[in-house]
């Protein structure tokens, strides 16, 4: 038996639709079924439902085997993973975005401080961060910062917003993750899944 | 804590270092602080510093480091040292005991590993389900044979497929190895490299140990959390999910051997 977190958000959507493309209807039916329970067992697969940020933490440990993640979230917090495969759904981007005619960037609120970081200091761009929870587009609207760094998939919440891209930062991915001792341990079980799934 | 679990571990501790005195290691037990050294809170973030009287001391945080430390220090006329005891990562105490060997042959080596599995076979009955290998300089090979660029090093070590695939081409014998199953890879390996010493090596070590009916796993991916392992590396592991045994060569002439007291299935 293995173990693979997800996230019950809108990568799971994604992933069922990948399924669905590629015939997983075993795993589509238990995924699908309206329940509230965080688990459910198809054959030799425990399927665990976490928060996304949580999902790497459940693979670090050894809880889970394997995971689903976007790849924003390992891009901000640094786990003891595999890092084994994007998967072609979830895809996304991080974004600098702020009102149209901004010309100074000096504060910038985000959730993904660590991803921020590194864009300006790649960019020689001294700037002071504030980290927010959530709704970060509130932030420029009401003062609070010049800009944002968020995630991006169709650009409507910015518009509703009245915000505007400046600039992309990196592409984001749903990603597949692996423990580093039950990859071995455990092995039979998860390159049938990796098949699956078609990552090998 | 279980008074059992107490008790067994101390009952394990017992039993390896008297089978460490039989076998002629030296036994070395030391201050749990030492003088703080800044290479050893690179190696280890997780140790603990502290100041007093204007000094800076650390406290154990990996034996490994301790020992060395210790042989560079007074020059010890021994080779080979056997220690249990504990030490502290942030803010937790972990139980080590195992061996180092300084300049040791191959056979030193492979005694080694021989002398820990069939310790713990005979005194706890209890059977190994894997061995998973690798040595750093195997993927040296690989790069220098097909003129592949360095961050190539970054997504062998983080098992990154889809990142290879893109840049190496679905066709490159290192994809085809990273993405065969891993206890597959040692025939591919083996099929390109067989006739280097990394691979003469590893291979003995796979016929050396097929008495214990291990399956022997080989992955380039595989390596060690301490930084300073710098050739082969080892885990063994029960049928469990955390290794019981850890081990390897670092500073280029040392090998160690450490035993899980923790969470490697045994106690």
């Amino acid at each position: 038996m293995i173990t693979v977190a997800l996230t019950k958000g809108r990568l799971f959507k994604d992933f069922i639709e990948y399924m669905e493309e590629n015939g997983l209807n075993d795993y589509i039916g238990a995924l699908t079924g309206e329940t509230r329970s965080l688990y459910t067992v198809v054959d030799d697969v425990k399927f665990i439902f976490a928060k996304g940020p949580d999902v790497p933490t459940y693979v670090e440990s050894g809880v889970a085997d394997l995971g689903i993640v976007g790849s924003d979230i390992i891009a901000e917090d640094e786990f003891n993973i595999l890092n084994v495969s994007q998967l072609p759904f979830g895809d996304c981007h991080f974004s600098v975005a702020a009102l149209p005619g901004q010309e100074a960037f000096g504060t910038i609120a985000t959730k993904y401080t660590n991803v921020a970081f590194e864009h300006f200091k790649n960019r020689k761009m001294d700037v002071s961060l504030v980290h927010l929870n959530g709704s970060v587009e509130l932030a420029p609207l009401l003062g609070l910062s010049d800009a944002i760094v968020d995630i991006v998939q169709t650009g409507g919440t910015l518009r509703d917003n009245g915000l505007i891209e400046y600039e992309k930062i990196m592409d984001i991915h749903a990603r597949l993750i692996a423990n580093k001792r039950t990859f071995y341990t455990k092995e039979d079980g998860i390159y049938a899944f990796l098949k699956e799934i078609g990552v090998v | 804590m279980k008074n059992e679990l107490i008790m067994n571990r101390l009952a394990l501790a017992q039993d390896y270092t008297r089978l460490l005195d039989d076998e002629g290691y030296q036994l070395i037990d030391m201050n749990m602080v030492e003088p703080f050294r800044i290479d050893d809170k690179r190696h280890h973030s997780s140790t603990i510093i502290f100041e007093k009287n204007e000094q800076l001391f650390s406290i154990r945080s990996d034996w490994t480091r301790s020992l060395l430390n210790y042989n560079d220090n007074y020059y010890l006329s021994h080779r080979f040292f056997g220690y249990f005891g504990p030490v502290v990562r942030n803010y937790k105490t972990f139980y080590q005991a195992g061996v180092e060997l300084y300049g040791p042959t191959e056979t030193d080596v492979l005694g080694s590993i021989d002398m820990h599995l069939s310790f713990i076979r005979e005194t706890y009955g209890r059977e190994f389900s894997s061995i998973v290998v690798n040595d750093d300089k195997l993927l040296d090979l690989y790069i220098e044979k097909y003129g592949l660029p360095e961050d190539i090093r970054k997504l062998v070590h983080e098992k990154n497929l889809s990142e290879l695939q893109k840049r190496l081409g679905r066709t490159h014998p290192l994809y085809k190895l990273m993405t065969a199953k891993v206890s597959d890879q040692i025939t591919l390996v083996n099929r390109e490299f067989g006739e280097t010493d990394i691979m003469k090596f590893l291979n003995h070590l796979d016929e050396y140990l097929r008495k214990y009916g291990m399956k022997f796993i080989l992955d380039l991916s595989f390596r060690s959390p301490q930084s300073y392992y710098n050739g082969f590396y080892f885990q063994v592991f029960l049928d469990h999910d955390y290794p019981l045994l850890s081990g390897g060569e670092y500073n280029s002439s040392a090998f160690g051997i450490a035993v899980n007291l923790s969470n490697g299935g045994l106690l």
